[in-house]
């Protein structure tokens, strides 16, 4: 082997000073920095407010209703809804958080919160004071956040690149994130949150995390399900702008719920996805049917064709059980626009 | 304190790795998912070595201090390792001669006239003067040698002392004078974990009536690994000969450990891991391998001969032998061992230039397959880094060289022995004895530099083990006609290599390189 092939052997992998990347597994151990929060406390001061007015209801809620048809229903449930609450939808775009604070009553929406991913929002400086300001955001820790859509054996995340199973992650990560959502309850704020943590890699819901419902439950507040329809074939990953033509997208309100007297954050988190499951299926199969198959199961009678129901709206809602592709397919396609009355009652 | 060993996963951010073929390195893309086992960092040394041999042997452990088993008119023998270890040679002062000098000390303090030094080298070849005075050191050479500082000759029938059997029936035969004295102190270097302890006189002094009851295929085949004394069948044999001969002579042993900073400045590059390999490393790389290439072989031999280690000690302890050597064998797994988890199917690693048997000497066919087969694939605890049938591929180019003086048997061995058969069992049953005994053999081994006649013998024996375990062994680069004759199989290329290998391990084998020198001990799990 002549010299110019050791040469060319040696510079593998190494930068013009000579320097070689640590191999992953030589990586020496640290302890993880506690990551500082970006203080968000300005974004709720009078001034701040007063801008957020003219920027998102002037600006980002016209830009959102000229660039998209969107249909609202259910916000009639929220007439007595007095905060603070949760407002908790599924995530599948850029668009669901415009679309659901465009939506919202201004009463409700002037005093609402946005948890927005840390790693994604606030990774720098001049993105985190735009989405504090425009959103009154606020940070949320999603450390091994899986991002590739993955599941673990057991329904979590699987363990990300760093190594850290998401499941773990939001217990450690939820800790400062809960802190900081749970001082806002207190200042009487309404939050909106997505329990599935990121935006859905192909349009189909998929499994909520526990944060919201510990919220609710350590606080007895209510939440407000939310299901937002169309919009990931209307703006899907990777677009920052929604598709010609005025794509039609979907929020609709459900009733609000609270936690019962010694209903566990588990319990709670299951019945809100449901109900979250409930509004998504509304959409294709109308509100009676969809109430049916969301009855409670405390009817003998009904229970087990109920639960079929159910469970074929979960299903529905997580997508078909096919190839990606497949998934992606029917995830972008169009909502038609809904023009004539659907039924409530079947024939 | 220094890091511990590393398991290495290569991955794409991985840069080629460095890997030791005889005379020479090369730099190795191995593939992805091969992990690669680092040893742990060099172990700071001792800082007052003088300090701390003073210490261990006027503390020693489960003994008297020293001064106090000295005494005027008494015989006193003091009993040293060859140049076999450590390896490469030490830079002087030798550890040894800075102890024999402390131990010479409090001799003369005590109006001791008769003290004799011999080197325990068993049945390797006698020492020249300038490798002894290498060892001891000038004022020690300069008053003792050649009368009263010599080698062990094992063929001497006026000079072994058979000092019985074992409850196994093993022969105990050591050195006359040793077995006579009051007292016979034991100066060792402990650089595997291999040596030291019940080894050091029950092998060192012996003869070959004595070594040939662990020195065979069967004790080899159950030695797992010898270097784990515990398990090891060939460790079990010498402590019942300790057992016996400490009933006959006090032994006062004091045992070396030397953490592992095996290349001097220049070759510095060769103790780093690559990743860390700074610009001055890397020129350093490519001028000493660009020079070695082009350095004709006799050049190339004396430089790599002439590499002097900058060991530095670890730890000195002294005593009662076996209350010494398990702080011995803590310091080697403090400095050598790392944790590995599982085997794996194929195993690399690439042999160096030395080896125990050819200091300032030439590395024979079967002094290499001693090294891989022997040495290197022993280096585990637990179980072995590959896999039962699993593949060896290891580097060196094997060249058929021989050195006339020292290897006299050796060049017999591997036309007359080798040329028939390779079978282990086959070869102890019928050439041994012939070897052995054979006059021009004893002749040469006394009166010149040349290993005793059955020396190669033990040397296809060590890989015992490991052709019993292994399914194939490969080796990269090596003349084709000697690894043929020595039942292995040649390869061009690592990639060559593990296409030969995929008809015992498939196509997709996991792969372990064990990244050696400096020296790794797998503790397998």
């Amino acid at each position: 082997m002549g010299l110019a092939s050791d040469v060319r052997l040696l510079r593998r992998g190494r930068d013009w000073r000579g320097r070689a990347t640590v191999p992953r597994s030589a990586e020496p151990w640290a302890p993880r920095r506690e990551s500082r929060q970006f203080p968000t406390a300005w974004a709720r001061t009078p001034l701040a407010r007063a801008a957020r007015v003219v920027a998102l209801d002037g600006v980002l809620r016209t830009l959102a209703w000229s660039q998209t048809r969107p249909e609202v229903y259910g916000t009639d449930l929220l007439s007595d809804v007095r905060g603070p609450v949760v407002f908790v939808s599924n995530h599948s775009s850029h668009l669901d958080t415009p679309l659901i604070l465009g939506s919202l009553p201004p009463y409700l929406r002037r005093w609402t919160a946005v948890g927005a991913a840390a790693d994604y929002f606030f990774d720098a400086r001049w993105r985190a004071i735009g989405t504090a300001l425009i959103f009154n955001a606020f940070p949320v820790e999603r450390h091994g956040q899986d991002r590739g859509g993955r599941r673990g054996p057991e329904g979590g995340a699987a363990p990300s690149r760093s190594g850290r199973s998401g499941r773990g992650a939001v217990r450690r990560g939820g800790g400062t994130s809960l802190d900081t959502a749970s001082a806002l309850v207190v200042d009487g704020w309404n939050l909106l949150l997505f329990p599935e943590a990121t935006r859905s890699q192909d349009g189909w819901m998929r499994r909520f995390r526990l944060g919201t419902a510990q919220l609710c439950c350590q606080h007895g507040i209510g939440a407000v399900p939310i299901a937002v329809r169309g919009s990931y074939a209307a703006m899907p990953r990777g677009r920052n702008w929604p598709r010609s033509g005025r794509p039609t997208v979907v929020v609709r309100y459900g009733r609000p719920l609270y936690p019962g007297p010694g209903e566990s954050m588990r319990d709670f988190s299951a019945r809100l996805e449901r109900a979250v499951v409930r509004l998504w299926a509304e959409q294709d199969v109308g509100w009676w049917e969809s109430m049916r198959g969301s009855a409670s199961d405390d009817v003998p009678a009904a229970a087990s064709a109920n639960k079929q129901s159910a469970n074929k709206q979960v299903a529905a809602a997580r997508g078909p059980d096919a190839a990606s592709w497949r998934r992606i397919w029917e995830a972008s396609r169009p909502l038609p626009p809904a023009q004539r009355r659907r039924r409530i009652w079947p024939r | 304190m220094s890091r511990p060993g590393l398991v290495l996963e290569v991955d794409e951010r991985t840069p080629p790795v460095l890997v030791h073929e005889g005379e020479g390195f090369r730099l190795e893309r191995f593939p992805l998912g091969t992990r690669v086992v680092y040893p742990p960092d060099p172990l700071p040394g001792i800082r007052d070595v003088e300090a701390a041999i003073r210490d261990a042997l006027l503390n020693p452990l489960g003994s008297e201090p020293l001064p106090e088993l000295l005494y005027p008119g008494m015989r006193l023998t003091i009993v040293f390792d060859d140049l076999s270890i450590p390896l490469p040679p030490m830079q002087a002062p030798d550890i040894r001669q800075r102890i024999i000098e402390q131990v010479l000390e409090m001799a003369a303090a005590k109006g001791i006239d008769d003290v004799e030094l011999i080197a325990a080298n068993s049945l390797h070849r006698r020492m020249t003067a300038a490798e002894i005075k290498h060892i001891v050191g000038e004022r020690v050479f300069a008053s003792f040698w050649p009368e009263r500082l010599r080698n062990h000759d094992a063929e001497d029938p006026d000079d072994m002392m058979l000092l019985g059997r074992t409850k196994h029936g093993e022969h105990v035969e050591i050195n006359r004078r040793a077995a006579e004295s009051d007292l016979l102190v034991y100066v060792n270097v402990n650089l595997v974990a291999m040596s030291g302890g019940s080894k050091s006189v029950a092998v060192g002094l012996a003869s070959y009536r004595s070594l040939r009851h662990h020195h065979n295929v069967d004790t080899l085949r159950h030695s797992r690994s010898f270097n784990d004394p515990e398990h090891s069948a060939m460790h079990h044999s010498y402590d019942r000969m300790h057992e016996l001969l400490i009933k006959h002579v006090r032994v006062f042993t004091i045992e070396t450990t030397m953490n592992n900073e095996t290349f001097p400045a220049q070759f510095s590059f060769l103790n780093k891991r690559e990743w860390e390999w700074s610009l001055r490393d890397q020129g350093a790389f490519l001028a000493a391998k660009g020079a070695n290439e082009l350095a004709p072989a006799k050049v190339r031999r004396r430089i790599w001969q002439g590499v002097r280690a900058p060991y530095r000690p670890t730890g000195v302890h002294a005593g009662a032998t076996t209350e010494v050597h398990p702080h011995t064998l803590a310091n080697i797994h403090r400095q050598q061992l790392t944790e590995v988890h599982g085997q794996s199917d194929v195993l690399l690693f690439g042999l160096p230039y030395i080896c125990p048997y050819n200091v300032n000497s030439v590395m024979n066919p079967i002094l290499v397959f001693s090294l891989g087969l022997g040495y290197y694939f022993n280096m585990y605890r637990g179980a072995p880094l590959v896999r039962e049938g699993g593949v060896l591929i290891m580097y060196h180019p094997m060249p058929v060289e021989f050195h006339p003086v020292h290897h006299p048997s050796y060049i017999d061995f591997y036309e007359e022995v080798l040329a028939q058969t390779t079978d282990q069992a086959t070869i102890e049953s019928k050439f041994e004895e012939q070897y052995a005994t054979d006059p021009w053999y004893i002749h040469l081994y006394r009166s010149s530099h040349a290993y005793h006649g059955v020396h190669p013998f033990y040397m296809w024996y060590w890989g015992a083990h490991a052709m019993e375990h292994l399914g194939d062994v490969i080796c990269v680069g090596a003349n084709r006609r000697a690894a043929a004759r020595l039942g292995m199989r040649a390869a061009s290329t690592l990639a060559d290599a593990l296409e030969m290998a995929s008809d015992t391990v498939g196509h997709s084998p996991s792969i372990s390189y064990l990244h050696s020198p400096p020296l790794t001990l797998a503790d397998v799990r």
